[in-house]
């Protein structure tokens, strides 16, 4: 019994060092004196965040970023939830191919995903702007919120919306007052998760981007110049920005799970 | 039981599923002020009947009226029929005292008056204190009185009630029967309560709906249902009554199990020789059970003393025999 404990830890410790390390050699570094990666290290520094952080298309980049997440995650949350909501209310012909549409954009290879967009977007004359990566991103997330709402609405009681008209509630009244609110930890967990995944999204964000480059087109383009650390520190910002909605998401699907 | 003016009239009422018939041809008037019961098997269309009157579903033939107007076209929310689910639906991520208030706060009453009605109505029925609890905290009984608390706060004229005592604990169902007859007395509201209990329609309501196959297979007292079953399927459906064949040919006689008795020895031609095969104590005496001649089940309810004089053994003989009142000739 201990043995295996033990090995269980072993395991673990490996699989988390596996998947960490890179991220934390990338952190480290980025408050390392030195130009180059290389062991011994030198003194501790913020220098790098502070140039990189001078520079104002880093900025900008940010701004994009934070811009095109917060409304695509948004988007997404608000598509995904209706669309999680029609499986859950309503029986039609053609349901399961219904279904089936709504979540195949992650199937879709992200280079394919990328040119499609690319090609779709200039003919609206929307590529290259913030709207056009906000769209390629509502159109990625989407999928991810119907699947964290249809979970949580199929823990409903179907009886609870027809308890809220049988009181008095109109079909609107019933969906804010009832639906939404039981929903609510889903449909937070969803708008965290869409957002980390058009904050962290590259490929197709490169495509749409223009001259509106996102945080990770960005960094693409500074790496591509040179090898420099304030690439790590900009990564370290990412990393936290994600990781925490990521953390968020998973925090409120496990509590509402728990119940 | 005579209403003047009934609260509720089914016309002609049809409702069918794709190519399923749930209810066939409904005529019903319910009173004011009356306890009525729908009971039946599952899928006899007691529900959907329910469902019908709250406007869940809509009648594909026939009306509908409440209080002398139709309701085909009212949709759920503009009606006043709060029900009692039978999974009680209460709202789980409100508190007590927020569960009370929703219907209030839906039809606009203001604030400070829903919480003074709220707090009403948890005090009348022992909520008293639990008003800032989560749904999850509360025991069966107290949900049970939540829900009820819900319904009843908008003060409606009637009240439907969906196999609300099925997911309760034997002891707390007799004590909710309780709860709800009284309520219903001070009210003098009607309610129309949905079960497949006998055991709860027959203690509670005033007036009892037989429903089989998506018609009405009797209406009556619980009295007149239990003495006097129309057919073979009431009395079937009702329990505790013996199918026996009448002097008539052809003709079939329900004898209850209260009403048959049990002798040790042949008494008169007119006995029917049964064995004994076992028994069951009820809440008001001891079933016993009988192969008859022709292998049918024989039921007859006997005291407590008389079973210990008997002392019955599987496979004794014993002679069953009815007094000529207490047969009841079955119409169709």
């Amino acid at each position: 019994m201990r043995r295996s404990n033990a090995l269980t830890w072993i395991y673990l410790t490996a699989l988390f060092g596996f998947v960490f390390a890179p991220i934390v050699t990338s952190m480290v570094f980025s408050f390392n004196s030195d130009r180059f990666p290389t062991v011994p290290l030198g003194h501790f520094t913020l220098h790098w965040y502070e140039t990189a952080f001078a520079r104002p298309e880093v900025w900008t980049a940010f701004r994009n970023s934070l811009i095109a997440a917060a409304t695509a995650g948004a988007l997404s949350t608000a598509l995904g939830f209706a669309t999680a909501y029609t499986d859950f209310r309503y029986g039609f012909r053609f349901k399961n191919a219904y279904l089936a549409l709504a979540l195949l954009p992650p199937t879709i290879p992200l280079v394919i995903m990328g040119l499609a967009m690319l090609a779709w977007l200039a003919r609206l004359g929307l590529s290259g702007t913030l709207p056009g990566i906000v769209i390629a991103h509502t159109v990625m997330g989407a999928p991810f919120a119907m699947a964290i709402c249809r979970l949580r609405l199929q823990q409903m009681d179907p009886s609870l919306e027809a308890a809220a008209w049988n009181l008095g509630a109109s079909p609107w009244r019933a969906m804010r007052n009832v639906v939404v609110p039981f929903s609510a930890p889903a449909i937070i967990s969803a708008y965290c998760l869409t957002a980390a995944v058009s904050f962290d999204e590259f490929i197709v964000a490169w495509f749409v981007s223009g001259l509106n480059k996102t945080v990770p087109v960005m960094i693409l383009e500074i790496l591509q110049g040179n090898v420099d650390p304030q690439i790590n520190a900009i990564g370290t910002v990412v990393f936290l920005t994600s990781m925490t909605l990521v953390i968020a998401a998973q925090l409120l699907i496990l509590r509402k799970s728990a119940k | 039981m005579t209403h003047p003016e009934p609260l509720v009239q089914f016309s002609g009422v049809r409702k069918t599923f794709g190519p399923f018939e749930a209810v066939k041809s409904l005529d019903l008037d319910i009173g004011l002020g009356e306890f009525v019961a729908i009971m039946g098997p599952s899928g006899c269309g007691k529900t959907t009947t329910l469902r019908m009157l709250a406007g869940l579903e809509t009648p594909t033939e026939g009306t509908i009226r409440i209080a002398g107007q139709e309701m085909n076209d009212v949709p759920v929310h503009d009606r006043d029929t709060p029900l009692v689910w039978q999974s009680l639906a209460l709202f789980p991520f409100l508190n007590v005292k927020e569960n009370v208030e929703f219907g209030l706060k839906m039809r606009g009453v203001d604030a400070s008056e829903a919480h003074s009605r709220a707090m009403l109505w948890l005090d009348r029925m022992g909520l008293k204190g639990f008003e800032k609890r989560r749904i999850d905290e509360l025991s069966g009984g107290q949900r049970q009185r939540v829900a009820l608390a819900r319904s009843l706060v908008t003060e409606p004229q009637m009240l439907l009630l969906d196999e609300p005592l099925s997911a309760l604990d034997a002891h707390l169902v007799i004590r909710m029967q309780g709860v709800l007859t009284k309520l219903q007395k001070e009210l003098g509201i009607t309610f129309v309560y949905v079960t497949h209990s006998q055991s709860e329609a027959f203690a509670m309501a005033d007036r009892v709906v037989i429903m089989g196959q998506g018609e009405i297979a009797q209406i009556g007292t619980p009295q007149e249902i239990f003495r006097a079953p129309r057919n073979r399927f009431v009395a079937e459906f009702v329990g505790r009554n013996n199918i026996l064949k009448g002097t008539v040919p052809g003709q079939e006689i329900v004898v209850a199990a209260d009403r048959m008795k049990v002798h040790d020895s042949a008494p008169d031609d007119h006995a029917i020789a049964a064995d004994f095969v076992s028994e069951e104590f009820a809440g008001t005496g001891i079933i016993c059970y009988f192969e008859g001649p022709e292998g049918e089940e024989l039921k007859a309810q006997v005291r407590e003393d008389q079973l210990a004089t008997l002392a019955p053994e599987p496979g004794q003989r014993f002679w069953l025999t009815w007094a000529p009142e207490a047969a009841h000739a079955l119409t169709g």
